[in-house]
């Protein structure tokens, strides 16, 4: 049995609905009988926890812990399919292998962790057990917007690197140093996916631009939509909604990143 | 010649409903007109006390427009009739006709059709019968083409698909009811089609990049130590895990 692949979801700035893609693309994969982790990495602002209805009363050990030496990875790990399907969406994840590897959300140690930093390093070394302990398919790393030391990182342990874009020039013009980056770490395979463009847009158009100027395939160009906003991250939206037109979308990034060999 | 006309008025959907007897009677009343093209057979405004079936040749019938100048409101040919309700009413002519080709009309005039109504009952009610389907037929259509500009005011174009064509084989083959909403359907369809149409024209996105603006954060990012250095361990990484599937 082959390793498992590390794929990172990237995006350069906030707000393009990475941890949403994150959370929904693995859900996706997890579905389809995989064994499947997310690492939120995300330590300055954890977020993806809540789509898996984890909060403060059921969060156990966090990657801060382990980051910090208090306990090994695998302590870490909260198993959805045993533990959070509770929703209309989550439930479909019932008796399926998805861990999650929450940070914390204590503002007292995510303020610890900024100020006193952590070895990438370490959290390299957590990965790598995480893919052997658990024999994962797939490891998920939802990363912190920007190109920060363990962003950097992530990308450059990937096998796959996925970019969330919106369909405006500020996340162009970073996502161009992004693919840049990634091509001169030598990230094998480079998937663009642009989030919550506005309907009354030229979609295939869209893509045809994203793709001329990155030479990247764009897996899917999924629209904003108010259904996504309402949902406030209470469930997995693909899940719970499998016929919006998002959700169909989505579908298209994860048979992307399920077709990667 | 005269022989014909109990034949000829036969043709016109308001005598559709006399008997042979009764058209006969009809025709002997009847006299014939020939006109020349540009012939005015009736102008607007005046008093009418005539009405006419075409047997032959197209009449225009016009209106003035807001400039003065000729409006052409519609055709008319063979088998219409005009001016019928100048023999109930005395109200004057709603518009001016006028011969386009050479033509042939039958006309009745006032008197005479008072005088066959007093003489044959059967006739009055023939006639009665025919103006009255003609209007039932018109405010049926009518109310159609209020309930189909309601839906169409929702956006709902679904009526198009489920309702037959006019194509005259309606209750009566009249007419301009028929064709009023022949038109109303066209304009329905050209509307979904123009709608459709915009709905296909989406406005495409400018994206633009700042190539030098790119470059020079490029080089911020790769030019440390730490990134050399990742640079590096990810090349082992890769080639360990490679090694590590490979035996696995």
């Amino acid at each position: 049995m082959a390793g498992g692949k590390i794929v990172s979801i990237h995006s350069f700035r906030g707000g393009t609905g990475k941890s949403n893609t994150t959370a929904n693309v693995a859900s996706q994969i997890a579905l389809k009988g995989k064994r499947v982790g997310i690492v939120d990495t995300d330590i300055q602002s954890p977020g993806i926890h809540v789509l898996f209805g984890l909060d403060e009363t059921k969060m156990g050990r966090t990657l801060n812990d382990f980051l910090h030496g208090k306990c090994p990875i695998s302590e870490v790990a909260f198993n959805v399919g045993e533990k959070a399907a509770d929703s209309e969406g989550r439930a479909k994840l019932a008796g399926k292998e998805l861990w999650l590897f929450p940070s914390s959300i204590r503002g007292r140690e995510i303020s610890q962790i900024l100020r006193e930093g952590y070895d990438v390093n370490r959290l390299n070394e957590g990965f790598q057990t995480i893919l052997k302990e658990l024999k994962l398919d797939y490891l998920f790393i939802d990363t912190h917007p920007g190109l920060n030391e363990e962003t950097l990182l992530s990308i450059a342990i990937s096998d796959i690197l996925i970019i969330v874009l919106r369909p405006d020039n500020q996340d162009f013009q970073g996502t161009a140093v992004t693919v840049d980056i990634a091509r001169s770490l030598d990230v094998p395979h480079l998937i663009l996916m642009v989030n919550k463009a506005v309907p009354k847009y030229d979609f295939a158009d869209i893509q045809k631009q994203v793709e001329d100027k990155f030479h990247a395939p764009v897996a899917g160009v999924l629209p904003l939509s108010f259904d996504i906003a309402d949902n406030a991250s209470r469930d997995i939206f693909s899940l719970r909604s499998p016929d919006h037109d998002w959700s169909k979308a989505l579908r298209g990034v994860a048979d992307a990143v399920a077709a990667v060999k | 010649m005269t022989a014909s006309i109990p034949n000829q008025l036969r043709k016109a959907f308001l005598f559709r409903g006399l008997s042979s007897d009764a058209l006969t009677a009809l025709a002997q009343k009847v006299s014939v007109r020939t006109l020349s093209e540009g012939d005015v057979l009736m102008r607007r405004g005046e008093t009418g006390d005539s009405l006419f079936m075409i047997d032959e040749g197209w009449f225009k019938i016009v209106a003035e427009g807001p400039s003065g100048d000729e409006l052409i409101i519609n055709k008319t040919g063979p088998g219409e009739t005009l001016g019928e309700m100048a023999l109930v009413d005395e109200a004057p002519r709603s518009a001016t006709v006028i011969a386009i080709s050479n033509a042939r009309v039958l006309e009745l005039k006032k008197d005479a059709f008072q005088e066959i109504l007093d003489q044959r009952p059967d006739v009055a009610l023939a006639l009665i019968r025919g103006f009255s389907s003609r209007l039932r037929f018109s405010t049926t259509y009518i109310q159609k083409a209020i309930d189909w500009s309601q839906k169409i005011a929702a956006g709902d174009y679904g009526f198009i698909e489920n309702t037959q064509q006019f194509s005259g084989n309606t209750e009566s083959d009249d007419d301009k009811a028929t064709e009023l909403l022949s038109a109303f359907f066209q304009m329905v369809r050209s509307v979904k089609a123009r709608e459709d149409e915009l709905k296909q024209q989406l406005e495409k996105l400018t994206l633009e990049i700042d190539e030098a603006r790119r470059k020079q954060e490029f080089e911020e990012i790769t030019g440390t130590d730490f990134y050399a250095n990742l640079k590096e361990q990810a090349k082992k990484l890769r080639a360990q895990r490679m090694s590590s599937e490979n035996e696995g």
